[in-house]
């Protein structure tokens, strides 16, 4: 049974994703693009599903409407994206390409390098499973996943105590317990341990796979230091105690709550959108597709925290008028006002009902 | 606003390191998309962060306590990381591998490892609540309702996370303010009669106590008996409380 349930959530976790990004394949071409589609697949999956949870809890639906709507437009979208692949596959080209290396670069250094990379990231996947952190705001956060799924309702029962309360709007907007739940729910895995274990161990992951696509970015003429790289990022995650408040620290002690995702997957997921939108515009290459990328992140934010709506228009604002400036390319004002529509909404809701 | 970056920052080692890498890429990096991301869009948020007047808008918006989160868009662990990289690579001969491992200890000693926060202990179980919740709460479930039981302040974290079928008379917020159910548990030597009474007025099925923390006849006196004991915990049941469905 449990080995069925953690096939399950692997599917879900990786699989799904990655089929979902199939969309995105020629997005990153240049480098571990099958890192790329899993990111972008996963970012598309917590958008829709913010687009879709937010307003059936403001209408007060049930969590098996939620549900149903979720497994609905993941379906599509793992399908759609997987045709894509097939279809370029069926022309010849590698829809997935693993991890770009260069034989030239390859010495015994760099694979040392990596090697204790691994071993430092396997160990905190290992810490993540046998430590357990006690973590004050988990009573209200993994509360909510777990009163979800046996209350068949969202956010109208008190977490702390199982009251019940009215709408709750200010953390209704962002429903980042309630994915928990519906992982908890499709894969029949208890949704304590989905937020304390596999939540945590998948995100970890995909932080380092953000900070590895942003390095090969960074290190284009350098990519033999690619590994010294992520060592250095490591280090700076596992020693990021120096503050409760730290994104490092974030991700190894809060990972399964919204607010760390924002702070370690989405903040940096957007850098590397930006780094690839200036590559496009350099390139005067065609850039719808990263931004609809940077509008899912975007929304992404807003599934996260309320405040991800503000850190992430702030974000887009500041660097979209760098861009603006430096490139003389003034329609890039359409796509950050595209980008920011619904983190607008998301905050102008939070002010009406809060 | 200094105070929260103070805060956040901690020792302030790795902001003098950010702030070196930064001046380092202002120097080094040519390309302009990464002096945008990494140079020209840093230093921008820094100025908004210490602006007196988007300070005050924030707070009247959303309040100061979340303010220190504006921190998380400075893009410090990808600025050091480069800069480090770049002056590594810049160097020759055995400088090079000795810069390396200076650096990684720089920031190990700047730092501090997280899994030393005495917060972290031992997982009991797959679901990193204690094992005596689990137990103290898979005792007290009657399948299909839900039932009301009072916990003592160690337990407060975790029973909702674990079971949503246990519901408490109060919860972690009652650190914030006071109750005086809480205060009667939390008390070296409770008043039986009144926390008796408190409970029932709160509808509690179940009220958990340290083992041997009030004697046994004078709870039976109340009507309440000793379900079970578990993990050092005495659960007693109120005989007068209905637990069908």
């Amino acid at each position: 049974m449990l080995a069925v349930q953690i096939l399950l959530i692997g599917i879900i976790m990786f699989i799904v994703p990655v089929m979902a990004g199939g969309f995105f394949y020629k997005v990153e071409k240049s480098f571990g693009n099958i890192l790329f589609m899993w990111i972008s697949g996963q970012i598309m999956l917590w958008a829709g599903f913010q687009c879709i949870c937010v307003p059936v809890i403001l209408r007060w639906g049930s969590f098996g409407d939620v549900k149903k709507l979720f497994l609905g437009f993941t379906a599509v979208l793992a399908v759609g994206g997987a045709i894509i692949c097939a279809l370029r596959s069926l022309k010849g080209r590698k829809a997935y390409k693993l991890v770009g290396c260069n034989k030239h670069y390859i010495n015994r250094q760099y694979i040392v390098l990596w090697g204790i990379f691994a071993v430092l990231l396997l160990t905190q996947l290992i810490l993540t499973g046998v430590m357990a952190y006690e973590e004050g705001d988990d009573a209200f956060y993994v509360a909510i996943s777990t009163i979800t799924i046996d209350a068949e309702t969202m956010y109208s029962k008190l977490p702390y105590t199982g009251g019940t309360t009215g709408m709750d709007a200010r953390h209704g907007l962002a429903p980042f317990p309630v994915w928990i739940s519906v992982l908890a729910s499709l894969s029949g895995l208890p949704a304590t341990t989905v937020a304390h274990i596999v939540v945590p161990i998948v995100l970890i992951i995909m932080a380092y796979a953000i900070f590895y696509l942003v390095g090969c970015h960074l290190l284009e003429k350098h990519r033999a230091y690619l590994p010294y790289f992520m060592l250095l990022v490591e280090v700076m995650v596992l020693f990021g105690g120096y503050s409760l408040y730290s994104a490092e620290n974030f991700l190894l002690v809060r990972t399964s709550q919204g607010k760390a995702v924002l702070a370690n997957l989405v903040i940096p997921f957007l850098f590397l959108l930006f780094i690839l939108l200036m590559e496009k515009i350099q390139k005067k290459e065609w850039t719808a597709d990263i931004w609809i990328l940077l509008t899912s992140t975007m929304i992404t934010a807003c599934l996260c925290s309320t405040l991800g709506a503000l850190l992430a228009c702030m974000l887009l604002g500041i660097v979209g008028l760098c861009i603006m400036v430096c490139y003389r390319k003034w329609n890039v004002l359409i796509g950050m006002a595209f980008s920011c529509a619904v983190p607008v909404c998301v905050a102008a809701l939070y002010f009406v009902l809060g | 606003m200094v105070e929260i970056f103070q805060k956040y920052m901690g020792t302030g080692l790795m902001l003098i390191w950010f702030l070196l890498a930064l001046v380092y890429l202002y120097l080094h990096e040519k390309r302009k998309s990464f002096r945008i991301l990494l140079i020209y869009a840093p230093v921008i948020l820094l100025l908004a962060f210490f602006n007196p007047i988007f300070y005050r808008l924030f707070e009247k918006l959303v309040g100061n306590e979340i303010y220190f989160r504006l921190v998380w868009l400075l893009p410090v662990t990808v600025v050091i990381g480069y800069a480090a990289v770049l002056a590594c690579a810049a160097l020759k001969g055995r400088a090079k591998g000795v810069f390396a491992i200076v650096a990684i200890a720089v920031l190990m000693i700047s730092g501090k490892l997280v899994y030393t926060n005495p917060l972290f202990s031992r997982a009991e179980n797959p679901y990193h609540v204690p094992q005596t919740v689990v137990d103290i709460c898979d005792a007290i479930e009657v399948e299909g309702r839900e039932v009301m039981a009072a916990f003592p302040q160690e337990f407060l974290l975790y029973v909702r996370q674990y079971s949503p079928l246990v519901c408490m008379p109060y919860g972690r917020e009652v650190f914030n303010y006071h109750d005086e159910l809480y205060g009667v548990i939390m008390s070296d030597e409770p008043d039986v009669e009144k926390l008796a009474a408190l409970a029932k007025q709160d509808l509690c099925h179940y009220v958990i106590l340290e083992a041997g923390k009030v004697s046994q006849a004078e709870m039976e006196q109340y009507s309440y008996e000793l379900f079970d004991v578990i993990g050092g915990y005495d659960i007693y049941k109120d005989n007068t409380m209905y637990f069908g469905l």
